[in-house]
């Protein structure tokens, strides 16, 4: 019990907090770009799974963790285009084929995995991004660790975050943007072209997804296993309905989340004696505990989900 | 007065239908022109074309004399053109404010500029004295101003023509009189008006010009002046107009059904129920009159189980209500037709066959053991029997109801709510959106189920509806009753007043 | 005019598996294998033998229910993706009930297999509370407890049930082991399947339950409107499908695997909704399709030995029988192709859809 107390476990558990809280955030915003344009993507574990395998079978073969993540961010995009066609253009149902993609894209990742790296028994290991400690602010007492250490995708993300909140609350383009998921009808008849945005916002969260994954296998490990994602893309959709669709209220969910994820581990080392599967299942088990006592019925963009029927012209 | 939008030989085809056909329209600066046709006529599709969202299959548009292609709200737009669609397309998770700055480009920067850009916008609504505030999420404006966000909307963006589509559909009288007095206000300063009714009086009242449509095309173009209202109505139906009369009764016979000092305030503060209390016998037809959006689909809802009220109590047929649930209610003989047939009516992607035995899967007639095995021949025969009796046009019995025009998926409805003699009748708009043929056929079969002695509770926002058929009128006004009236020589302007609030 | 419509329903699965088969073909090219070759391995690792057929069948056999299970809940309008949690929920409550109770012979596996469909249903069961009283989404609630039935089944047989050293629990008792149907080397479970979905064939469209199923699933205000009592509809989807994944657990315990070990029930879940899906939520069709994954999980194995193959170009075939069978089921539905149906039948009536 003592060892909870311990300010180092404490800050290393913060930190740890910020680190895993990383990847479910770039997911989380992912959907969020997705759902304000109207689009329900369940299929985030999925691109998140291929993302991480071609970022990682990248940055094995370059060294290079930047072109990693950016391989990362374009597999997202490739995989996600399939659904963005089949829900954008053909109007299918979109929770349909999120499924889909959720089943294709780990199918694909373990392929390539297979016929990459045919002794699968050896974890193999790629290139790994370190942190980089911002000066100055790195060596604040305790929180300079927990805050300003970390490998430079935690910082983007928390840049993007912002970004995120400047552009849907106080920009035009932004306003269209949320218009085209409450209410696509009204938007078209005031010129904004719906489509368009639909597809745009299939590429941002194809790629977010994807360079969420790719941070899983460059970042937080360096190696890619088949499970690695572990249920990651599902929790980040949690998030962005505790959220309530805004940028501060993802992050909190995030970093909530990040939290569980980074407890358990911590538990499982200050604590052997506990079964780990336990352990692990906190993160899960906070989800819905958390949907319990703050989710809520039905709500965000108005149109979410549902196809939209471009009338002729 | 110069021309300002010239339509030639405009014709719209969807397939082999012709929606509209060799349609000639001219509207000059500064006149009210309105479009009068009955529901189907074309009217949609025409300003459809207009706008830019549909592409005419033949035909020209001349705009000021050049000839141009409007190939999308966009271009109509940057023309001049703007509408005021019948249901609003306001963002409702936003402010009025952010709605009229939507999809705006004429200012290009990134970030909103607020101020600059409210001050723009409150001095174009004071030159035009619409009372709007730029603050409120639009969830908390009346529909009257709702309208009057459209028309500003429209109007920022620069248009010279503006399409009113059904714009009197939602308001009181007292509304209507304060948009008249917009229009008339947007006439002086020279803009142009395409006026969209099938409101006789007020057509009527406003109208520079009136070009009457029937099916898809062009019957006539008049002045105002040289027409009335008996021949534009001829012109609409295309023949000597006689509208149906039909007889009034007074029901002394039982009450079956009786509301009680009900009160219902769950939803938005705009709808709820406020202290009603009447009744409605067997054999007669009560009339709910009133703008949409005074409580009657709350009205509606308690009368058939689908919402508890909060206070009051209920009576159906001598029995108190304990239990608020559609089942219930269908158990003690009460029909509804409801408010939004393909919503709450019909399982759209179901047969007719289907929807006609929706609340009929456990009758011996259709199921062996209570539903255990569904009698697929029997069920089937009954459709037949009911598709020739009421003339269902389809493609056949099993045709999915989603696919039916809406009078017939009307008949389905009727059919099944009737065919089984309720007690209670319960009619939410049973008219909206169909045409002349369709709306007889429900009226009739409405006056036919009375006089077989089923009570009807009728709440409709088509005033000339209520006059028509109720035995008595009731008029409803922010969840209150205002009054009761006789269905027999009515008391016309003082329900008028009633339905406004006063 | 509905005739077509089926016709083109029945196509769209087909077709889909075609294109699919010709594109792992082309991925097989691309490795530098010949895909006659690589196909002809792969039926007969999964044909080749009457004991390899029936390896084929036991194969499926887990794959139905929770096809069926995924199906059910679908028609319903619900999405249950805890077809796996309620699977191994299934399983692992049969294998404590097994190895705890001193259960023995045919009135055990009786027992056994009704306490797995019980944990099952509870297990579907959660998140349709969470539905229908909260009005939360159930497709996270019920993934969340596919995570923590996987991992409650960790800990079971790599602690509460341990055998020894070995991180798997015992194997069952001989008598509660699943029995061959005579003639055959295929566990009685999977007739069991094949009964299952003809029952809810039956159920679905032959009785008034059924049908209001449906109905919610097609539009819940009209259902409820009209007097169905949609809340406990949607409860009983939830649980009469996590009950049928959770039969399938412990059918695949006592039938096939005898013991809980890691990689359990992998994967049958999701299987279980692609299967769904391209079946188009038809219970016979779903068995079928299941069918089409065993013959494609048991060929691919002899496929990757035999020929080098990965076994997941199966796995690939699989995600695109899936991505095209639900496109096609798009593509019927737009208004274009809608309408080149109805030109090609439309010619007495005004029962039209493109209205003014």
């Amino acid at each position: 019990m003592s060892a909870f107390l311990d300010s180092n476990f404490i800050q290393q558990l913060l930190l740890s907090t910020v680190r895993m809280a990383t990847p479910i955030l770039f997911v989380a915003l992912a959907e969020l770009y997705s759902e304000r344009a109207g689009l329900v993507n369940i299929g985030l574990d999925g691109l998140m799974t291929f993302g991480a395998f071609m970022g990682f079978l990248v940055g094995y073969h370059t060294n290079n963790p930047w072109l990693g993540m950016l391989t990362g961010a374009a597999a997202g995009v490739a995989m996600n285009m399939i659904y963005a066609f089949f829900t954008v253009s053909m109007c299918a149902e979109q929770i349909v084929y999120g499924m889909a993609i959720n089943i294709l894209a780990p199918a694909l990742a373990t392929f390539f995995n297979r016929i990459s790296f045919s002794d699968t028994s050896i974890s193999i290991e790629g290139v790994r991004m370190s942190p980089v400690a911002i000066p100055g602010l790195s060596k604040i007492p305790f929180i300079g660790e927990i805050l300003f250490d970390h490998p430079p995708m935690v910082y983007a993300v928390y840049a993007l975050l912002i970004f995120t909140a400047v552009f849907f609350n106080k920009t035009k383009p932004g306003l269209n943007y949320k218009a085209v998921g409450e209410f696509p009808r009204a938007a078209e008849t005031l010129g904004i072209r719906v489509i368009r945005t639909k597809y745009i916002a299939s590429v941002i969260c194809g790629a977010l997804a994807g360079v969420g994954g790719a941070y899983l296998t460059i970042c937080s490990t360096n190696t890619f296993s088949e499970g690695i994602v572990a249920g990651r893309g599902f929790i980040a959709l949690s998030a962005v309905i505790f959220g309530r669709w805004s940028s501060g209220g993802v992050m909190l969910a995030c970093l909530l989340f990040g939290f569980c994820d980074a407890l358990q581990i911590r538990l499982q080392i200050v604590s052997p004696s506990t079964p780990y599967q336990l352990l692990q299942m906190i993160p899960y088990v906070a989800t819905l505990l958390a949907l319990l006592f703050f989710g809520i019925r039905r709500s965000g963009p108005k149109a979410n989900g549902q196809p939209y029927f471009r009338e002729e012209r | 007065m110069k021309e300002l939008l010239r339509m030639v030989n405009i014709s719209k085809q969807f397939g082999d239908f012709y929606a509209n056909k060799n349609v000639y329209l001219t509207v000059y600066e500064g006149e009210v022109h309105t479009l009068l046709g009955e529901n189907g006529a074309g009217k949609s599709t025409l300003m459809n074309v207009l706008i830019g969202l549909y592409q005419p299959t033949e035909g020209e548009i001349y705009l000021r004399g050049k000839k141009v292609r409007l190939d999308s709200p966009k271009t109509a737009v940057k023309y001049g053109i703007g509408m005021v669609h019948q249901h609003f397309m306001l963002v409702e998770a936003m402010t009025v404010f952010e709605n009229i700055i939507l999809g705006v480009t004429h200012d290009s920067s990134f970030f909103i500029n607020r101020d600059k850009l409210k001050k723009e916008i409150q001095e174009l609504a004071d030159r035009y004295d619409l009372e709007i505030e730029l603050d409120k999420p639009v969830t908390e404006i009346s529909v009257g101003e709702q309208q009057r966000v459209e028309i500003l909307k429209a109007l920022y963006r620069g248009a010279d023509l503006l399409i009113l589509d059904e714009p009197t559909a939602v308001l009181t009288d007292i509304e209507v009189k304060g948009l008249f007095q917009i229009i008339r206000k947007l006439i002086a300063e020279n803009k142009s008006i395409i006026f969209i009714s099938h409101k006789m009086r007020e057509v009527l009242e406003i109208s520079t010009e009136i070009t009457v449509l029937r099916a898809g095309q062009v019957v006539k173009t008049l002045k105002r002046e040289e027409t009335t209202g008996q021949d534009l109505a001829n012109l609409m139906i295309g023949r000597e107009f006689s509208p149906n009369v039909y007889k009034k009764v007074k029901a002394e016979g039982e009450t079956v059904l009786e509301f009680s000092h009900i009160s219902y305030h769950k939803e938005s503060k705009h709808a709820g129920l406020n202290d009603l209390t009447f009744t409605v016998h067997r054999g007669e037809i009560v009339g709910i009159a009133g703008v949409d959006g005074n409580g009657q689909s709350q009205l509606a809802q308690a009368a058939t189980g689908v919402i508890k009220p909060d206070e009051g109590t209920l009576v159906l047929e001598e029995k108190q209500v304990a239990v608020f649930d559609p089942l219930a209610f269908i158990m003690e003989d009460v029909s509804h037709v409801p408010e939004d047939r393909n919503k709450m009516g019909l399982i759209g992607n179901m047969s007719i066959e289907e929807n006609l035995v929706l609340k009929s899967t456990r009758d011996p007639r259709f199921s062996d053991g209570k539903g255990a095995l569904l009698k697929t021949k029997a069920i089937h025969d009954y459709a037949e029997t009911m598709r020739v009796k009421h003339d269902i046009r389809c493609t056949s019995v099993e045709q999915l109801t989603k696919n039916l025009s809406g009078g017939n998926q009307q008949k389905v409805i009727l059919t099944r709510e009737l065919e089984n003699a309720p007690k209670l009748l319960v009619a939410v708009h049973p008219t909206r959106g169909l045409d002349i043929g369709a709306t007889d056929y429900v009226h009739q079969s409405m006056i036919e189920a009375r006089d077989r002695g089923c009570g009807i509770l009728m709440i409709s926002a088509d005033f000339d509806e209520i006059l028509k058929v109720s035995d008595r009128i009731i008029v409803l006004f922010e969840g209150k009753i205002m009054g009761i009236y006789p269905g027999e020589n009515p008391p016309i302007e003082e329900i008028s007043f009633a339905m406004a609030g006063k | 005019m509905r005739k077509t419509e089926k016709i083109v329903a029945l196509l769209i699965p087909v077709l889909s598996i075609l294109i699919a088969f010709i594109i792992g073909g082309i991925i097989i090219a691309c490795l530098g294998k010949s895909p006659i070759a690589a196909y002809q391995k792969l039926f007969d690792g999964a044909f080749g033998t009457s004991t390899k057929f029936a390896q084929t069948l036991e194969i499926a056999c887990p794959l139905i229910f929770t096809g069926l299970c995924a199906a059910f809940a679908y028609k319903c309008g619900v999405f249950n993706l805890g077809g796996e949690g309620q699977f191994i929920i299934g399983a692992v409550t049969s294998i404590a009930a097994c190895l705890l109770l001193g259960l023995k012979g045919p009135g055990g596996v009786f027992v056994s297999l009704v306490l797995g469909m019980l944990a099952g249903a509870v297990w579907g069961a959660i998140p349709g509370i969470m539905k229908v009283t909260r009005g939360l989404n159930e497709m996270i609630t019920s993934i969340m407890l596919n995570y923590v039935a996987t991992l409650f089944m960790g800990y079971v047989y790599t602690n509460l049930l341990r055998e020894g050293s070995t991180p798997q629990t015992p194997a069952i008792d001989e008598s509660l082991k699943l029995a061959d149907l005579p003639g055959t080397k295929t566990h009685w479970g999977f007739l069991l399947a094949v009964l299952l979905a003809v029952f809810l064939t039956y159920v679905i469209y032959r009785t008034s339950f059924g049908f209001q199923i449906r109905a919610v699933g097609m539009n819940p205000t009209a259902a409820r409107f009209n007097g169905f009592r949609v809340k406990k509809l949607i409860l009983l989807s939830f649980i009469i499908s996590g009950a049928i994944a959770g039969l399938g657990g412990s059918i695949e315990l006592q039938g096939k695997q005898f013991r809980l070990m890691n990689g359990f029930g992998q994967g049958f879940g999701f299987d279980g909704v692609a299967i769904a899906l391209i079946a188009q939520l038809n219970p016979i069709g779903a068995a079928l399709v299941a069918f089409l994954f065993g013959v494609l999980r048991k060929g691919s194995s002899s496929m990757q030995t035999s020929m080098k193959i990965p076994s997941s170009v199966a796995s690939i075939i699989q995600a695109l029988i899936i991505i095209f069978a639900v496109g096609g089921s798009a593509l019927i539905r737009q208004p274009g192709f809608q309408k080149m149906l109805n030109r090609h039948h439309d010619r007495s009536t005004e029962g039209k859809g493109a209205q003014a």
